[in-house]
């Protein structure tokens, strides 16, 4: 992906212009005066016309509050906010708006029923105007039409809709909370472009992440948060790098300490020997008109980690609801072990981990009983309930005060954990996972990771994500949904391969697929497209 | 002078300080509507509320009354914190209330009858009890079928389902049911002595608490079994607190919708046969007499607990009783009594408001004022 940054283009100065955007000494506290969070504790930050600013961290190191408080959404405990040297006291997500200052948030805040055009209104205030607003995209180089409903636009589109609204509103610093999450590679890097126009045309950017990777283009400096506190400020990049980062050292500070088994072999691909297939999955059609996929073909054997990926909305969501079980297929079947699959047969770790996964307001022995079977019968086994999940928060190591813990109290790294355990305890012949690390920091993402991978062992493993680089990090195959159809199946150990998941994500035409050499899985869905040779 | 506002923010709380929040702003705030209520209606406040604790627990035969009305409120209450706890809205208490009454005045009058059954006496009264939870369930399956089903709201047609049930039951007591020896005043006959529910001292002239009371407690305490301990109870958890839960795990929703509903049902049709088998012994005008929208009352105010509900029902039965007074005392209509009910459920959903949020008076510094905070 490349940001089509310039050192040129950069406004960087040479004698230091004051920044646009300053905080001093922010802290804010959420709890009782002594006890509670310390979110933010004395945050320095400036923000300078005409740069990107990268902020690091992990989930929970503060990033959020921080920026809430800078978009008016929380008032700080103690320190002040400086706009081009004022004090700025602010009260309102709108009032910041008045001082432009503007967030795009990570769940976009889109009404789905109207247009593009009614939804700038909205924001911006004056009557809708689907002329203006396409002027006002084509002013930006933001491809959008905005005559068309919000729900019937990509993930992309609602986020070049949602930058609109900023730019609409005249906004003269942009805060971005987790942007690429959402998109597809190709997108990605469209979106770098545009954050580093508006940069160049004299705005402040702000992202907020924590793949450090995917900014290093992109980003003309960094800071990074940790327990809410600041341990590198306004960092610049530095030319001797070849990505012009420390990547290692900025990772060690977020994390603050090494990783745990760090992925570097991804899974083999099984031998041809006597290798059970445990999933055989026939011709699987979705409900719904059109169908959400369609035609889908593959087998995964024991010991095999089969991904699949695709840009969100692209049918994969229904695909793991099915083979998880949670949902009919119209047409076609997948068999587990040559049998209807249920829940014994299959460890399910769907995407949403809060109302899905787990019931928030139970404790984690009472969710810990939402799945398995371990108490059959008219009675609830309460204690059965409570040492599979002591058992479970022991398996991978849970930060949690025990059984009796309620779901929606753990942070989203150990609560996945829990979840992943307690199917993992299921010992199915069939692990399906979803989006299994998305929205966690990096030290759980490793740790679901090393959990996966060990669960590959002895099971079959369907890895389901919108993460390519997770894909191409767990699997020993990669077939990309586009559409509801997999537009392809791709090797990790082959040349290329990112870019071509990359490709076939955003339906581009895969010229591997018309190689000799080319996994099998055809666009259009030839009957046995099954992907093993 | 600077301007104040209000600010609103989540509150972290343990659930006992909660639930104590809850109650006291639930009383305070029905203190105070019922004041308003009485100074509008042109009495002395103080007096009203003297007349209240006067006429509540004044006297023995008093204490007693409150108790005869627990009996049914408790079952009602049940039937609606029930449903409540599935996240369900069953409204209909009223009218399965009803019908369970009916129901078991079908035993008493055609089925129990000296000499008109094969079978021994004191077989009447589990018979038309029976018969009673049949009958209520019943009247809650087909709102039950069509919201699991096809998706229609159970408010709705449990609400209308009400009105449906009072009809059908005037039609029998002014027509087919009619006391033939009546004198012409509608209503049925009395009950047989077989299906009457005992009085649990009948050596007290006047005390009419009867056993249903006990039968009540009975029940809370098994649906609070049945919800905490069993295996069914905790899929209805689950569904109640997250449908996309129950799915995941495999539940069969649709069916614990109904079976929940109709166990709704049946509680409130226990409740209308306690009342007629234990107080009112014949079908006639006054037996719907609203212990079934109570049931929301009661429901609210145990903060659907169901081993509040018997504590809710005790409070509210003192009110209802109190408020007898009122009318007798001080001539206020007997719409009064609604009033103080009413005011009393709207009490428990601010005190609900106010466990979990916390109004906060802020004195906003000088500049930007008066503008209302979002959290998020």
């Amino acid at each position: 992906m490349s940001g089509g940054r310039s050192p040129g283009a950069n406004a960087a100065p040479m004698a230091p212009a004051p920044p646009v955007l300053s905080c001093r000494g922010l802290t804010k506290r959420f709890g009782g005066p002594e006890g509670g969070v310390l979110a933010n504790d004395g945050v320095d930050l400036d923000l300078f016309a005409g740069r990107v600013h990268a902020l690091l961290g992990e989930n929970g190191a503060g990033k959020s509050t921080l920026m809430s408080m800078l978009s008016g959404a929380f008032r700080p405990d103690a320190g002040a906010l400086l706009l081009r040297g004022e004090p700025l006291v602010l009260r309102s997500p709108a009032a910041a708006m008045r001082a432009g200052i503007g967030m795009v948030h990570q769940r976009f805040a889109l009404v789905e029923a109207l247009t593009g055009a009614e939804n700038l209104a909205l924001a911006a205030g004056g009557a809708p105007s689907p002329r203006a607003a396409a002027e006002l995209a084509e002013a930006f180089g933001l491809l959008l039409d905005p005559k068309r409903r919000v729900s019937e636009l990509s993930m992309g589109e609602r986020q070049r809709l949602e930058i609109l609204k900023l730019l609409a509103c005249d906004a003269r610093i942009l805060i971005l909370d987790e942007p690429t999450s959402v998109l597809a590679p190709a997108e990605i890097s469209g979106l770098y472009g545009t954050l580093r126009r508006l940069a160049d045309q004299g705005r402040a950017v702000v992202l907020v992440t924590h793949k450090l990777p995917e900014i290093a283009d992109v980003a003309d400096e960094v800071s990074v948060l940790r327990r809410g506190r600041m341990l590198a400020r306004n960092m610049p990049r530095s030319q001797g790098l070849p990505t012009g980062w420390d990547l290692a050292g900025l990772s060690r500070l977020m994390v603050g300490r090494e990783l745990p088994g760090a992925s570097s072999g991804r899974q083999r691909r099984p031998g041809a020997s006597a290798r059970e297939t445990v999933l055989r999955v026939r011709g699987l059609c979705g409900q719904g008109q059109p169908p959400a996929f369609a035609d889908v073909h593959f087998e995964v054997a024991r010991g095999e980690v089969l991904a699949v990926v695709g840009v969100a909305g692209n049918g994969q969501e229904a695909l793991a609801a099915v083979l998880g079980g949670t949902k009919r297929p119209a047409r076609g079947t997948a068999t587990v072990l040559g049998r209807e699959a249920d829940q014994a047969l299959v460890a399910y770790v769907p995407e949403d981990r809060h109302g899905t996964a787990t019931v928030p307001g139970m404790t984690l022995a009472e969710n810990l009983l939402l799945s398995t079977t371990g108490s059959r019968g008219a009675y609830l086994q309460g204690g059965a309930g409570s040492r599979a999940a002591r058992a479970a928060i022991a398996a991978l190591g849970v930060v949690a005060s025990g059984p009796q813990a309620l779901a929606r109290d753990l942070s989203g790294g150990n609560l996945q954990k829990f979840i992943l355990a307690r199917e993992l305890s299921k010992s199915a012949p069939l692990l399906v996972v979803e989006q299994p690390t998305q929205g966690l920091d990096v030290l759980a993402v490793s740790e679901v990771h090393a959990a996966i991978r060990r669960a590959a062992e002895e099971s079959a493993v369907v890895l389901v994500t919108g993460d390519p680089a997770e894909a191409l990090a767990l699997a020993g195959r990669v077939a990309v949904l586009f559409r509801g159809r997999v537009a392809g199946v791709v090797d990790p150990g082959e040349a290329g391969a990112f870019a071509r998941v990359g490709r076939l994500m955003a339906g581009l035409s895969d010229p591997a697929a018309e190689g000799p050499a080319g996994p099998v899985g055809v666009p259009g869905g030839k009957p046995g497209a099954g992907g093993r040779p | 002078m600077r301007p104040v506002r209000l600010v609103l923010e989540p509150r972290q709380a343990s659930g006992a300080w909660r639930a104590a929040i809850s109650l006291l702003s639930a009383l305070a705030l029905a203190g105070l509507l019922g004041s308003l209520v009485f100074a509008l209606a042109g009495v002395d406040v103080g007096a009203a509320w003297r007349a209240l604790a006067q006429g509540a627990f004044g006297s023995s035969y008093s204490l007693g009354e409150i108790l005869v009305k627990a009996a049914p409120l408790i079952l009602t209450g049940l039937a609606v914190a029930l449903c409540c706890r599935l996240n369900l809205w069953n409204v209909g208490a009223e009218g399965q209330f009803v019908l369970g009454a009916l129901a078991a005045g079908y035993v008493g009058l055609f089925l129990a009858p000296a000499g008109a059954q094969p079978w021994p006496a004191h077989f009447a009264l589990p018979l038309a009890l029976a018969a009673a939870a049949l009958g209520g369930g019943a009247w809650a399956l087909a709102p039950a079928l069509l919201k699991a089903r096809l998706g229609v709201s159970e408010i709705l047609s449990t609400l209308l389902l009400n009105y449906v049930a009072v009809l059908f039951m005037e039609h029998l007591f002014y027509g087919p049911w009619r006391d033939p020896a009546g004198q012409g005043f509608p209503g049925t006959a009395e009950l047989p002595e077989a299906v009457r529910l005992p009085l649990v001292m009948p050596w007290l002239p006047g005390a009419r608490v009867h056993w249903g009371l006990a039968l009540a407690l009975a029940l809370a305490l098994a649906l609070w079994f049945l919800l905490a301990r069993t295996r069914w109870g905790f899929r209805a958890r689950v569904l109640g607190q997250s449908p996309r839960a129950a799915a995941y795990a495999g539940f069969h929703s649709a069916r614990i919708t109904v079976t929940a509903l109709c166990l709704s049902g049946a509680l409130a049709g226990l409740a209308g046969a306690g009342e007629l088998l234990g107080v009112q012994h014949r079908i006639q005008d006054g037996l719907a007499s609203g212990l079934g929208f109570a049931g929301i009352v009661v429901a609210f105010l145990a903060r659907l607990n169901l081993l509040a509900v018997p504590l809710a029902a005790l409070f509210l039965g003192a009110l209802l009783v109190g408020a007898d007074q009122l009318q007798t005392g001080l001539r206020l209509p007997g719409a009064a009594a609604l009033a103080l009910e009413a005011a009393l459920l709207f009490g428990a959903l601010l005190g609900e408001f106010l466990a979990a949020n916390r109004i906060r008076l802020v004195r906003a510094p000088a500049g930007e004022a008066g503008e209302a905070r979002h959290a998020s």
